[in-house]
């Protein structure tokens, strides 16, 4: 494997799973919503996005505040400075694969994926 | 069949931006606000002497400040109540960027779209203050001054808020047009007539609001929809 491409096991996995993800991405533009949007926007479930949270905020990338808008209780989640910082890192990281993989399928870099030749037909298998 | 898949998404900053818009509130609270002020405006140059008379300026002009500095807390005690019990909160856009002046004059391009921001004040307050403004150093003002104004005062809302989380739709804009030519045939008393583009945008805010309003809260009841489920 090339440099680039094995930057991809370097990946955050708790950011990388979509659910997560959407969460992230939806936290990063807005600064901080509550429970009710973000279940609407990512088409989540109330225990699906329950666990997510809870994921996040273990990790210290998500902040969870019980606030009072008037006298309407609300649950609002912001991205803290460790999850913006783990964002960026992994969205970094991610544009840099995906940009190398779209140079190299435009001709634009020679040393892209390496071509696996097949296996000759004399050549013992080492799997069962 | 038309490619979907062309148009740019929008970011999650201005998709936070577009739902401060979505039921509607704005649009009502800032059209209702010309719609006070003006009458109050009116109110004091049918019955005050003429001398004083260019203090209803004074009048509304306190209404335009009201909104500047109090329509974002208006709007969130409205929001508290309406909204985000049926729909969620999401922190509220900055109406103004603290690094407004400074981009402009370093003619630096656009914020990042990823930011949360609106330029409602900018786009639509400030537009309709600036119509109200023009005419006041005229007395009386002339008669092709209202049929004129609403037109203009359409262009620049549809164009200025074309690209912008809250588009006017183009036909909206044609109705506020069209009722500046109501004043051709129809005699309109001096007094009114500096004032007349200020109601006559009050009232189309209003009914804009007002219809995104019912429209919201009947796709919206409350308690909100079974979860994970759009409405």
């Amino acid at each position: 494997m090339t440099q680039r491409i094995q930057e991809i096991s370097q990946l955050d996995r708790l950011i990388h799973e979509p659910a997560r993800l959407a969460i992230m991405l939806l936290l990063g533009g807005v600064g901080e919503a509550d429970f009710l949007y973000l279940q609407r926007e990512g088409g989540f479930t109330q225990g699906n996005l329950s666990g997510h949270l809870a994921k996040l905020e273990e990790a210290g990338y998500v902040a969870i505040e019980k606030k009072f808008k008037g006298k309407v209780p609300l649950t609002v989640c912001s991205l803290t400075g460790k999850g913006k910082a783990a964002f960026a890192q992994y969205a970094n990281r991610m544009l840099r694969v995906l940009q190398h993989r779209l140079a190299w399928q435009s001709g634009a870099i020679d040393s892209g994926p390496p071509v696996i030749p097949p296996a000759s037909p004399g050549v013992p298998h080492d799997g069962p | 069949m038309k490619d979907d898949s062309v148009r740019p998404m929008p970011s999650p900053g201005q998709r936070a931006a577009s739902y401060w818009f979505v039921d509607g509130l704005p649009d009502l609270v800032f059209g209702l606000m010309l719609l006070i002020f003006g009458a109050l405006g009116l109110w004091w140059r049918i019955h005050v002497p003429k001398p004083w008379m260019k203090f209803d300026l004074l009048l509304i002009g306190t209404g335009f400040c009201l909104v500047l500095w109090k329509g974002h807390e208006i709007l969130d005690f409205l929001k508290s109540r309406l909204t985000y019990p049926r729909t969620g909160y999401v922190q509220p856009p900055e109406e103004f960027e603290r690094t407004d002046v400074l981009t402009t004059l370093s003619l630096k391009p656009e914020p990042p779209v990823s930011q949360n921001v609106t330029h409602f004040a900018k786009r639509t307050v400030w537009v309709v203050f600036l119509s109200f403004l023009i005419p006041l150093n005229q007395d009386p003002v002339p008669r092709w001054f209202v049929p004129l104004a609403m037109p203009v005062l359409a262009v620049a809302l549809y164009a200025l808020n074309r690209n912008a989380e809250r588009p006017y739709r183009w036909w909206s804009a044609l109705i506020l047009a069209l009722t500046g030519l109501v004043s051709l045939w129809v005699e309109i008393p001096p007094l009114l007539q500096p004032l007349l583009p200020l109601l006559l945008a009050g009232v189309w805010l209003t009914a804009q609001g007002l219809v995104t309003l019912v429209r919201y809260l009947r796709a919206n009841p409350y308690p909100p929809a079974p979860e994970g489920v759009r409405t």
